[in-house]
């Protein structure tokens, strides 16, 4: 491998080109700061794209900021930090404007203004939209306001490492997917935006891509990582793809029905029904479905029935949803109920910032240098479970405030310059040759369909101190197992092979902390449910988890305090 | 959904090619069964994961929505990831044969490389040009019917199926392609947008703009996402005009030759239409007007006979222009 490699200098290198990393790096670039973006897809293929349902924003005049705080604290089962959250509630209505100035198409009202529908948990009709594909306009908007501006982009590019040295990050190894040559991106700030760990599930609505890199590459140097128990589980994933049905069709009147033809959400949330939260709604189908009033051909989903809307409204502001229910089901949602079931999506926990964006170190330091935002951090504004609509607005608003952020960091001179030598890239180029070479017996796919399966078994809707003590045996029992896999790509050329092979090797390291986490914390709270701990422990558990692990790969965790504020934790009833 | 899952097998031969190692591209066979509730992508992954783990593909979101898996089934352009496999079997039989997108412009297996593409993409400005407020405290008021005026082109996922499936691309290097053109139009009728001029002199020149379309619709077919950008072309040709931009050339003379000669007959007059469009190169055509005068196809222009509603015909002309010429 050339050990004579390239080093380009920037002022800030962002990892991920979705919502967050376009919308800093538009920042950073317009006032003079010279920014790389790195991405191993095109930035128009980033997972933000496939967001459907809207993006919240208390916009209307019968709506308060207050109320969208309180919502997405309950929401949160009191684990979201309340300065981050009111920041992020009070700055919405004007994200929400700037990027219709930048020309976000959003559907609209007969008086011109922007029209917004009801979301699960929210006490107001709050989430703007753009029919059913709200995710994609934001995408395109941003990246194409980044692009108009003169970001640099570089796509298909593996970041496979991080510069961390004498607490602080100098920058990031990365190789070009298409030939295998690698480059030192060397920096004052780095920023990670790399999205969420999903794909560590069997069912889930998550891209190909959302393999959690940067976690792994955080938690390798010894790094904390937060909160990572909290996995939301969406009740409206296609059956058996696990393919997002947007909430959407819930805030447009969707009603679950089980296989006795009962609208069983009366039994667990009497008044939200179908608008309850993600995780209450997801635990009522499970149950359904474990107490044998399941349907489809694996009795292991229930029907969504959406024929009362009509042709029309379907057709108006549900048309990709319809699509996909033909592709994947080969169900017409205007004819017929559809067949869902809970499935992994969005990522509550992540790398640990606080509210401008700044990665911990631990629960009272810093890293110098190092940034993160969107769904691969955690904040928290979404605690123990995301309310509908408001990853799309943490995205775009928590994206543009860290960069502001590492603006005034860089402005105000507290960024050392970063140092950087060859050997810097020694873990990152060791790591590719030592896969490349691999001639064991194991192959990726297996494993990865194994790590899949026991995660949404053993750590998934439901979990025991049993089933989390056996996914620890598993994840044990898969790690070493991946130290025997075989490469059949040699070639230098797009080796998806080898690319596989590393973001199992990320997948396998974030899932431990998953497991830990969840065993950790002997209580149920927003997503993560525990059946021998079914109430929430308040006491000892109204705190977050900062894990860090160990060259041996042991996981030790600490506590942090929760940002408390003017809205004290309640029961959470809907 | 039936209450068992039905599976069928398949039978594919894939196109295999490595840039760095290989000569020539060649083709091998797999035998792959698949159930009904599986797309093509899901094939791809299974030819990856459970035959050959050196196929190359790009692949991400699953659903349609980022545009990465487009390939071609039996010469027939789709995104792997939203065509059902049941269908494909249903228009083609058992037997298949992929290929990537583009042949000549492939990297490894499936993947090629897109450069052209992106640089006509970059080409039209495609983003909204507009001072942008950066702290608003009001958004841009836009009527529903403004909004539905995008005509779902802002649904472009930019998986480049339209492009490599169009003939006049594959002819014309210098074409935009209908991609491209598709995302004029998005910007072009947005009412926010304030570039509309600047990018009709971008893509009204002949030889690679929007006058080189030969309305073959097929990336009308090709398109995954309905956005039909044969239409969206069609829009810009008339905003050439209503905007007063466009240049006089064959092209645009062909256009207007049409309402001249409706406006004058109330039929068309193909010889005339020919002689308008091409000027003094009329001539090299005599031949086959010779050919065509003598089956009584075209009139002497002092024979071109009259509608007997011309006047009516003229009125609905005056009142449906949108554009002076």
């Amino acid at each position: 491998m050339n050990e004579n490699i390239p080093i380009h200098e920037y002022d800030v290198v962002i990892v991920g080109s979705g919502i967050a990393g376009c919308s800093a790096a538009r920042e950073l670039h317009r006032n003079g700061k010279k920014v790389a973006v790195i991405t191993k897809l095109h930035p128009l293929r980033s997972h933000s794209g496939a967001a459907q349902g809207g993006i919240n924003a208390a916009l209307s005049k019968d709506d308060e900021i207050d109320l969208h705080m309180f919502d997405t604290i309950k929401g949160s089962d009191y684990l979201g930090d309340q300065d981050a959250i009111e920041l992020m509630c009070t700055k919405a209505p004007e994200t929400i404007r700037w990027i219709e100035r930048m020309g976000a198409a959003f559907t609209r009202n007969n008086d011109g203004t922007i029209a917004q529908r009801p979301f699960g948990g929210q006490s107001k009709p709050r989430a703007c939209y753009a029919k059913d594909r709200t995710g994609l306009t934001l995408l395109q908007t941003i990246f194409e306001q980044a692009h108009r501006d003169g970001v640099t982009f570089f796509d298909e590019w593996y970041v496979s490492d991080i510069i961390y040295k004498e607490g602080k990050v100098h920058g990031v190894v990365a190789y070009n997917i298409r030939d295998l040559e690698f480059a030192i991106f060397k920096s004052k700030a780095t920023m990670f935006a790399t999205g969420g760990y999903g794909r560590a599930f069997k069912v889930n609505s998550n891209a190909h891509a959302n393999t959690g890199d940067a976690l792994s590459i955080v938690a390798r140097h010894g790094l904390p990582l937060e909160d990572m128990e909290f996995v939301q589980f969406h009740p409206t994933g296609l059956a058996g793809s696990g393919i997002l049905i947007s909430e959407a069709a819930r805030g447009e009147g969707g009603k679950l029905f089980n296989s006795e033809g009962e609208r069983f959400m009366e039994r667990y949330a009497p008044n939200k029904m179908e608008l309850a939260p993600r995780d209450v709604v997801s635990r009522s189908i499970q149950k359904e479905v474990l107490e044998g009033r399941g349907v489809g051909p694996n009795k292991d989903a229930v029907f969504i029935d959406l024929t009362h809307l009509g042709e029309k409204v379907i057709m108006e502001k549900l048309p990709e949803l319809r699509d996909l229910a033909l592709t994947f089901l080969g169900l017409d949602m205007i004819k017929e109920p559809i067949l869902i079931s809970p499935t992994a999506h969005y990522s509550m926990g992540g790398i640990p910032v606080n509210i401008d964006g700044k990665v911990r170190k631990s629960c009272s330091d810093f890293v110098e240098g190092f940034y993160a935002a969107g769904e691969c951090s955690c904040v928290s504004v979404h605690g123990a479970n995301r309310l509908g609509a408001n990853s799309l607005l943490e995205a775009l608003f928590f994206g543009r405030h860290t960069g502001e952020s590492i603006l005034r960091d860089l402005n105000d001179k507290k960024l050392s310059n970063p140092n950087v030598v060859f050997e810097d890239a020694k873990r990152a180029l060791e790591e590719v040759e030592k896969i490349l070479k691999s001639n064991g017996s194991e192959k990726i796919a297996k494993i990865r369909e194994e790590l899949q399966e026991s995660m949404t078994n053993d750590a998934g809707v439901f979990r025991t101190k049993e089933s989390l003590l056996r996914q620890q045996e598993k994840l044990n029992e898969l790690k070493a197992r991946f130290e025997n896999i075989r490469i059949d790509d040699k070639s230098k050329v797009f080796n998806t092979d080898l690319q596989e092979a590393i973001e199992l090797g990320h997948m396998l390291d974030y899932s431990f902390f998953i497991v830990e986490g969840a065993l950790i914390r002997e209580e149920s709270r927003g997503a993560h449910y525990r059946e021998d701990f079914p109430n929430r422990d308040d006491d000892k558990f109204l705190k977050h988890t900062i894990a860090f692990m160990d060259e041996n790969g042991k996981i030790s965790t600490q506590f942090l305090d929760v940002a408390l504020g003017k809205f004290e934790p309640q029961p959470r009833t809907y | 959904m039936a209450d068992a899952i039905e599976t069928k097998k398949i039978y594919l031969k894939v196109f295999r090619f490595n840039h760095e190692t290989d000569y020539l591209p060649y083709y091998k066979n797999y035998e792959v069964v698949v159930s009904q509730d599986e797309v093509m992508l899901d094939v791809l992954n299974k030819i990856k994961w459970e035959f050959d783990s050196t196929f190359s593909y790009r692949r991400s979101c699953r659903h349609g929505i980022c545009g990465s898996c487009g390939i071609k089934v039996n010469n027939r352009a789709t995104l792997a990831c939203k065509e059902r496999v049941f269908d494909m079997i249903e228009l083609f039989g058992n037997e298949m044969t992929i290929e990537p997108q583009s042949r000549k412009r492939v990297i490894k297996d499936m993947v090629i490389d897109k450069k052209d593409f992106w640089d006509k993409y970059n080409a039209v400005k495609p983003y909204m040009i507009t001072a942008v407020d950066e702290h608003p405290d009001s958004e841009n008021y836009m009527s529903p019917h403004d909004y539905e005026n995008l005509k779902e082109a802002d649904i472009c996922v930019q998986c480049g199926n339209c492009y490599y499936a169009c003939p006049s691309v594959e002819v014309n290097e210098d074409y935009l392609g209908p991609a491209s053109l598709a995302k004029t139009y998005r910007f072009n009728f947005d009412t926010r947008d304030e570039a509309k001029i600047d990018r009709l002199d971008t893509v009204n020149d002949l030889g690679s703009g929007i006058w080189d379309c030969v309305k073959c619709y097929e990336c009308a077919e090709a398109c995954p996402k309905g956005v039909n950008p044969i239409e969206k072309i069609t829009y810009l040709h008339t905003q050439t005009f209503q905007e007063g931009r466009a240049k006089s050339n064959v092209a645009t003379r062909h256009a207007v030759g049409f309402k001249t000669s409706i406006n004058m007959h109330g039929f068309l007059d193909e010889g005339m239409l020919v002689a308008y469009s091409e000027g003094i190169g009329v001539l090299k055509h005599l031949p086959e007007a010779f050919k065509m005068f003598r089956k009584g196809k075209i009139a002497m222009p002092w024979n071109m006979p009259k509608s007997k509603n011309l006047d009516e015909i003229k009125k609905l002309i005056k009142s449906s222009s949108s554009a002076k010429f």
